[in-house]
């Protein structure tokens, strides 16, 4: 059996959003980091970035179509400035943000990148799951573990502003507001406006302010809807009592703000003005991009500070999400893994859980509930693969276990008889004990996937990569989509 | 319990009685009762009748006052059992602290002095033999009579156990009786479910008193089984008297040394869970078996 104690694989991250899309291509380092006395335990030890893309403007069509084509270009010759082929990549993630994951072809395009872009590499998308990548990559989840504070992080982009708090490493909170540097767009270095959104211009209605298409402005005019727009942001901080334009805003339920914040951190296209060191002065400094970011961050920090909020700076500002999502989106999970190698990787794998309150005791009554969910969820009906997931068994005791597993069997019994593999996804610590009762109870060779220590709240989908480590552990990832919300 | 003879031992006696009925240790009658016996001069007898139990607050309470980050106390304290972020009486530990600390001082020492009760061994099933050590003094003091069966203990297994079998399961109470009746009922079957539908032929196991790891070496040489494990209890600690290893070696021999052994240790529930831990301990039995070696040797063939 080949053991080899460590594995580099690689990754990459796709961002695509509302103004820009970019790229990064890192190397994860996994390792067994348990003693040789302890049952294995294999984790990513390491993440290097090998490779940062220049940053993009998407590439559109028009205003609602993005250009699959031209972004593999984009990937394409990424790739061969970074030495690498598709072939080469292990894992990652494309993940589509903003405006952009709301207009209707984004599903379309994932699909179409998923395939260009490496065996393993898998779509996602989701406001929530955008807001915690960003923090993750801005360096916010690791300054609220190692400094024990809790810090929100807000990805402010083009089309979208995306909160997440991170209380001791990990993200319990997020939410995303419909403001972002990019809703109304000018001349470059110019004054005349050349398109205004629908959140802009609900923005402007509620504030009162009269700007139009083919209008040119000056920054007196323009700061009042800005300043507006700054201020929904720090309000979705303070308070969940939010005025008509946040209420409107708001593309998810806002944050629950279960813990006292004080400390925020800004990633994204705008945070750069946000950390700037004096104000935009003229017109054209602000249009330097065809739009307002410059402004919105500098009126976002005064908004901010006369809030009494702390502002922290992150580790990376525009390439936040990006970087969170090449080398944050994979877990490693190990445990029983009984699989022609073949059946891998599976995508877009739903998870049921079917156990809302206490697991029952007996098997017939485990089988029960399982059923029921099945039934109520058609999942004979269709051709995809599920996972069942839960916290754990009952107890962690023998008897509770061998008896989930019988119950397991007998209520996937429809399910299993169409040759598809079971798979189960839980947090407590016995999903080799549990493979080994599901595969003593069938009464027939079954494909197996048992993962545990992982938490799934709030998943709806998971991936699984191809076996590493020597067939000890597959990548998974959990993802919300954002299309059935 | 001391005759409190001057005032002042009395002031002392009533301020820690105080003390624990405000954190709720101890009920208005359990204090009464005490007091009364410090105040009347007379030595103080505990009523086994009415002996109360103690229950200390989690192990994870704040201790600690006025704390500048209660935060990062809480993280720390989650990282560990170790007795962290509990504050202090001036220099000394607080009233709490030390009734914990002589609590699990207490739980250790049980795990080591009692034995595995006859009712556990009939519940799991047990054959019950001894090592050489007669008694539990004699185990402590002389650590080469645990690694001996005794006289009758080897006749008893050359009469009773299957010979030539692959594995030979032993449980061995080592330093924690506790660890056994703690772990066995959910570990043991697990490891022979995964056995038996790995195909593997097992004996039976049994239990050995008094006995340390060496002892499955004289096993071994009366079944002739190929790989021989014992699930003994560990010495005890003041985090956890109830942790267990499973040792395990290929065909030992009177060359063999203890780098032949393979170790899986930490088995309880605050560590690796029994009942994951005989699925886990399948699993290395098998390399073993396939290797036909353990310890060292078989680490350096993966």
């Amino acid at each position: 059996m080949p053991e080899s104690n460590n594995q580099r694989i690689t990754s990459v991250g796709i961002d695509i959003g509302t103004t820009t899309t970019q790229l990064v291509i890192s190397q994860l380092t996994i390792e067994n980091t348990a003693s040789g006395s302890l049952v294995p335990h294999v984790e990513i030890t390491d993440k290097e970035v090998i490779h940062r893309s220049q940053i993009y403007f998407t590439p559109l069509v028009d205003r609602d179509l993005v250009n699959a084509v031209a972004v593999s270009k984009i990937l394409e010759s990424e790739y061969i400035a970074a030495g690498l082929t598709p072939e080469m990549i292990d894992t990652g993630a494309v993940i589509i943000t903003g405006e952009t994951a709301k207009k209707e072809n984004a599903k379309a395009i994932i699909d179409a990148l998923a395939g260009f872009a490496g065996d393993f590499v898998v779509a996602t998308a989701g406001a929530n799951l955008e807001a915690i990548f960003a923090g993750k990559g801005s360096g916010a989840a690791l300054y609220s573990a190692e400094r024990h504070q809790v810090v929100v992080n807000i990805d402010v982009g083009g089309g979208t502003s995306n909160y997440a708090t991170f209380h001791e490493g990990k993200a319990v909170d997020s939410s995303c507001l419909n403001i972002g540097g990019h809703l109304i767009e000018f001349e470059r270095h110019g004054d005349r406006i050349t398109y205004i959104s629908e959140p802009a211009q609900t923005a402007l209605e509620t504030t009162g302010q009269r700007l139009q298409v083919g209008e040119r402005v000056t920054l007196p005019q323009l700061r009042p809807v800005v300043k507006a727009m700054a201020e929904c942001i720090v309000e979705v901080l303070k308070t969940s009592v939010h005025s008509n334009l946040t209420h409107k805003l708001l593309m998810t339920p806002p944050l629950q703000l279960a813990h006292p914040i004080r400390k925020v951190m800004i990633s994204g296209g705008v945070a750069d003005y946000v950390y700037a060191e004096k104000e935009p002065e003229r017109m054209a400094e602000v249009t330097v991009f065809g739009d307002f970011g410059p402004l919105l961050g500098w009126e976002l920090k005064v908004s901010l500070d006369s809030a009494g909020f702390v502002l922290e700076k992150p580790n990376e500002t525009v390439r936040a999400t990006v970087i969170g999502t090449g080398t944050q989106s994979v877990n490693l999970s190990g445990s029983t893994i009984h699989l022609q190698e073949t059946t891998l990787p599976l995508r877009n794998i739903m998870v049921v859980s079917p156990f809302t309150a206490v697991i029952p005791e007996t098997p017939e009554m485990i089988a029960e509930v399982i059923k029921s969910e099945m039934i109520q969820l058609q999942v004979a009906q269709t051709e995809g693969v599920v996972a069942i997931a839960m916290k754990g068994p009952r107890t962690m005791s023998f008897l509770d276990i061998n008896s989930f597993a019988q119950g397991l069997l007998l209520g996937m019994q429809d399910y299993i008889v169409n040759a598809k593999p079971l798979i189960l996804v839980m947090e407590a610590d016995c999903g080799k004990v549990l493979g080994q009762c599901i595969n003593a109870s069938a009464t027939h060779p079954l494909e197996v996937i048992c993962i545990d220590q992982i938490e799934v709240d709030n998943c709806d989908y998971i991936d699984i990569g191809k076996p590493l480590m020597g067939g000890r552990v597959v990548p998974v990832v959990l993802k919300t989509l954002v299309f059935n919300r | 319990m001391a005759v409190a003879n001057n005032d002042l031992e009395k002031v002392i006696i009533q301020s820690v009685m105080e003390e624990l009925a405000k954190k709720g240790l101890l009920s208005q009658k359990g204090k009464d009762h005490m007091m009364s016996a410090a105040m009347m001069d007379m030595p103080f007898v505990p009523n086994p009748q009415s002996e109360e139990m103690v229950t200390f607050p989690p192990q994870e309470e704040m201790q600690i006052d006025n704390p500048f980050n209660a935060d990062a106390v809480r993280a720390m304290k989650k990282l560990t059992p170790a007795r962290i972020g509990i504050g202090r009486a001036g220099t000394r530990p607080k009233t709490m602290s030390l009734l914990r600390f002589l609590a699990d001082h207490a739980v250790a020492q049980d795990a080591v002095f009692l034995d595995v009760s006859d009712e556990f061994l009939q519940r799991m099933n047990l054959m019950a033999v001894q090592s050489s050590a007669g008694s539990k003094d004699e185990f402590l003091q002389r650590p080469e009579l645990g690694r001996r069966l005794s006289e009758e203990a080897a006749r008893k297994i050359a009469e009773k156990c299957e010979k030539n079998v692959q594995v030979q399961i032993l449980i061995v109470d080592g330093l924690s009786s506790s660890a056994i009746e703690a772990n066995i009922p959910d570990l043991l079957p697990a490891l022979m479910q995964g056995l038996k539908s790995s195909g593997i032929k097992v004996g039976a196991p049994f239990f050995i008193k008094n006995g340390r790891v060496w002892v499955q070496d004289h096993v071994a040489s009366i079944v002739n089984c190929d790989v021989v494990i014992s699930l003994i209890g560990e010495r005890p600690g003041l985090g956890t008297a109830e942790s267990l290893s499973a040792y395990m070696i290929y065909r030992p021999d009177e060359n063999t040394v203890e780098a032949d052994r393979t170790v899986i240790s930490n088995i309880h529930k605050g560590g690796i869970p029994p009942a994951e831990a005989g699925a886990h301990l399948t699993d290395v039995i098998k390399q073993i078996l396939s290797a036909k070696a353990s310890g060292v040797k078989l680490n350096q063939q993966k």
